[in-house]
């Protein structure tokens, strides 16, 4: 259901709320006979950045530069999106989410259900219908470099389809060297590196490279308080970290 | 209620197997095959035809070949006459859901209470024989009250197959012994014994005394004296539902039909024991006399007609009609109790609505890939600190500290070997030679010792060392020994 124009004399002078009135006007024409609720709820990031959290039933890449940060990353993303978090690995993937490691990051194991499917077809399947699934709070999906190449816009559109039809947070965990020039219809495009976190709280060195509705930016230095269970943008650079 | 056993006697079993393998058999003659003893080679099975011609098996090969030159051999294959035996005995389970695979050629079948379903024993048994003739193997039956009595009967061929209770040991009399009772003792034969019920009139001490108990234990059995139980080859299922089809049926639109009508009626039955399935069997009996098998299973019970048929929709793509299925059954092996009307709700994390969608969608993600959840334990051996944890059973809490201040978040499955530069031989890497690249190292952080633990054999002792290489990349090194040589492996990346 359309909602009405809005009538000359109620809209902003302001530039920018004028963008965002219209931005609205046209997500709502997107997402005409679609439950309200869905695709609105946001899962928090933190503060200082351009989007203010990454949208619910859509679907966002992470290209890491290392594997372990990209994981680390990924890991809080799911542990604030909360409900049953689903880990979907490629069988050929050499590694395995380690949970330990998962808990400092904020997701403890008793939500997590790792999956691992031999063949690329059956993951992006089992992906599909994890997304689908309204109990689901999130799914990752990691496939190994080689199966890199299964990520195809349509596979990806399938995808984003679910998550809006289930609800949940769908992430792309891919390296970066691998999806750096591919395309896809995730809703937003992070870039994900190591920050120096071996000691203390998780660090990471987030770029934004793409976003609906939002401008590209970063790298900003971001920080996993484990006391507060909450993300942190820090001022300092890797570099004090380091020396 | 007294028992009711259904023996079969398969006696061209091995000739007949080869018959289904090889249809372009010349039709009429002599088969049989062979196997070499040492440095003997013998006969071990013959057709009906080369055995109406004189052959036996156990005969030399030189001798049936002289005998009769046209005869075809093949090398006998007792694996797969085994196989083809439990096929057989699973296809029976038509009849009767206990059935036995009797020595290496004779199938037994509890028909207790099933027979009015077929009109009677003697009708039940033709229909056996019957199908099996369809299938192109030859069988003779016979129904008894003891196991023993009807094996013997089978064996020996007798003209009435069907005996009432309580006639076995006046039926059992006139059968040879040696076909009988299965043994070949030459002192009975020298002895003029040659029939069951010259053994039964003698003195039984004395026939204990000369030949031992085996035998009388033996004839105990065979006169129904004793009847020993079946030993099904798989026990009966908790539930099962069948289908019998007036047309074999090949399409998948066909099978998907009837699979559907199934579970709409096992599960009417599942909510009447107020029971879910946690196994799910799908048997498929085809026209030649196989039976296929599907098998699903659920992480906890479900009675949904609807959630069953999505577990079993890819599944099926595993079954080989054929010529077609001819009758299909949905059997339970194992169920757990459901209370009516109370679905328990399911918690995986916060998020507890839709609980019952979530137990379902790891049901359906089951049948293709590998769910696992994983708990922690207390341990401090990273091997060992997570353990596999049911899918939907409460995990224990997080121990203090676990997985330490400096975990990894990706742990590689199999250690990596690398080598490492350090300036002194228990000191901090420097550099470090990783899939063939010479990587320098910005910083180290350790070491942090981690015994073995003593009670579960004998690893050696690892030095754990936090590295940040040029790049920025964290990685979870590790070295090995004393007291084998200091070894350095990779075993993780650090967030």
């Amino acid at each position: 259901m359309l909602s009405a124009p809005a009538a000359p004399h109620d809209r902003p002078i302001d530039q920018s709320a004028l963008l965002a009135d219209l931005r609205a006007r046209v997500a709502r024409l997107e997402d005409s006979g679609r439950e309200a609720t869905v695709g609105r709820a946001l899962v928090p990031l933190c503060e200082g950045l351009p989007v203010a959290g990454l949208a619910r039933g859509g679907l966002h890449e992470l290209l890491a530069t290392s594997p372990g940060a990209g994981a680390g990353f990924a890991a809080v993303l799911l542990g604030l999106a909360g409900g049953a978090v689903l880990w979907i690995a490629g069988g050929a993937a050499k590694t395995v989410p380690w949970p330990p490691g998962l808990a400092r990051c904020g997701l403890p194991p008793e939500q997590l259900i790792l999956l691992r499917a031999d063949r690329p077809e059956d993951a992006l399947w089992a992906m599909e219908e994890s997304l689908r699934c309204p109990a689901v709070g999130g799914a990752l999906l990691a496939l190994d470099i080689k199966q890199e190449a299964m990520l195809t816009l349509t596979a990806t559109r399938r995808l984003q389809l679910a998550a809006e039809a289930g609800g949940g947070i769908g992430l792309l965990l891919r390296p970066e060297s691998a999806a750096r020039l591919s395309h896809s219809v995730a809703l937003t495009r992070w870039q994900v590196a190591p920050n120096g976190g071996v000691r203390g709280d998780p660090r990471w060195r987030l770029a934004l490279l793409r976003a609906r509705g939002a401008k590209p930016g970063g790298p900003w230095c971001l920080r996993w308080n484990i006391a507060e269970a909450r993300l942190m943008l820090e001022s300092g650079g890797m570099e004090e970290q380091d020396r | 209620m007294t028992r009711r056993i259904l023996a079969l006697h398969l006696p061209f079993l091995p000739t007949d197997r080869l018959k289904r393998v090889m249809p372009d058999l010349p039709d009429g003659a002599p088969l049989a095959t062979w196997c070499s003893a040492g440095s003997r080679r013998r006969l071990t099975a013959v057709d009906a035809v080369a055995a109406g011609l004189g052959l036996t098996p156990g005969q030399a090969l030189a001798d049936a070949q002289a005998i009769l030159p046209e005869l075809l051999l093949h090398h006998e294959d007792q694996a797969a006459d085994g196989a083809l035996l439990l096929d057989l005995a699973l296809w029976a389970r038509r009849y009767s859901p206990l059935t036995a695979t009797d020595a290496s050629n004779g199938l037994l079948l509890d028909i207790t209470g099933c027979d009015h379903l077929f009109g009677g024993e003697a009708a039940m048994l033709a229909d056996v024989l019957a199908r099996l003739r369809r299938a192109g193997i030859a069988a003779r039956g016979a129904v008894a009250s003891a196991a023993a009595t009807a094996a013997a009967l089978a064996r020996c061929g007798a003209d009435s197959p069907v005996i009432a209770a309580g006639d076995e040991a006046a039926e059992v009399g006139c059968l040879p012994i040696e076909a009988a009772l299965r043994c070949a003792d030459a002192q009975l034969a020298r002895l003029g014994l040659r029939r069951v019920g010259e053994l039964l009139a003698l003195p039984r001490a004395s026939l204990a005394r000369r030949f031992g108990k085996a035998l009388l234990d033996r004839l105990d059995e065979v006169a129904g004296l004793r009847p020993r139980p079946l030993q099904p080859i798989q026990p009966p299922p908790d539930l099962a539902v069948a289908a019998d089809l007036a047309e074999p049926i090949i399409t998948r639109t066909a099978i998907d039909n009837i699979l559907n009508g199934l579970l709409v009626d096992l599960c009417r039955s599942l909510r009447a024991a107020g029971q879910g399935v946690r196994r799910l069997d799908l048997l498929a009996w085809r026209v030649d006399g196989m039976v296929q098998r599907v098998t699903i299973g659920t992480s906890k019970p479900s009675r949904t007609p609807a959630h069953l048929a999505l577990l079993f929709r890819d599944r099926l793509q595993g079954l080989e009609p054929g010529l077609g299925f001819e009758r299909m059954a949905l059997e339970v092996p194992v169920a757990d109790l459901m209370p009516d009307g109370v679905q328990r709700a399911l918690a995986i994390g916060a998020r507890q609505d839709g609980g019952d969608s979530l137990a379902e969608l790891i049901d359906r993600l089951a049948q293709r890939v590998s769910v696992r959840r994983l708990a922690p334990t207390a341990s401090h051996w990273p091997e060992r600190m997570v353990k596999r944890n049911g899918l939907h059973a409460a995990m224990p809490p997080m121990p203090p500290r676990w997985g330490g201040q400096r975990a990894p978040a990706l742990l590689l499955r199999q250690a990596e070997s690398v080598a490492v530069q350090s300036d002194t031989p228990e000191g901090a890497p420097t550099s470090l030679q990783w899939r063939g690249i010479t990587h320098s190292v910005l910083r180290a952080d350790g070491p942090r010792r981690v015994e073995p633990e003593w009670w579960r054999g004998n690893a050696a002792r690892r030095d754990y060392w936090c590295i940040t290489i040029a790049g920025g990349e964290g990685l979870w090194l590790y070295r090995e020994g004393p007291p084998q040589a200091p070894r350095w492996h990779l075993q993780g990346y650090l967030l």
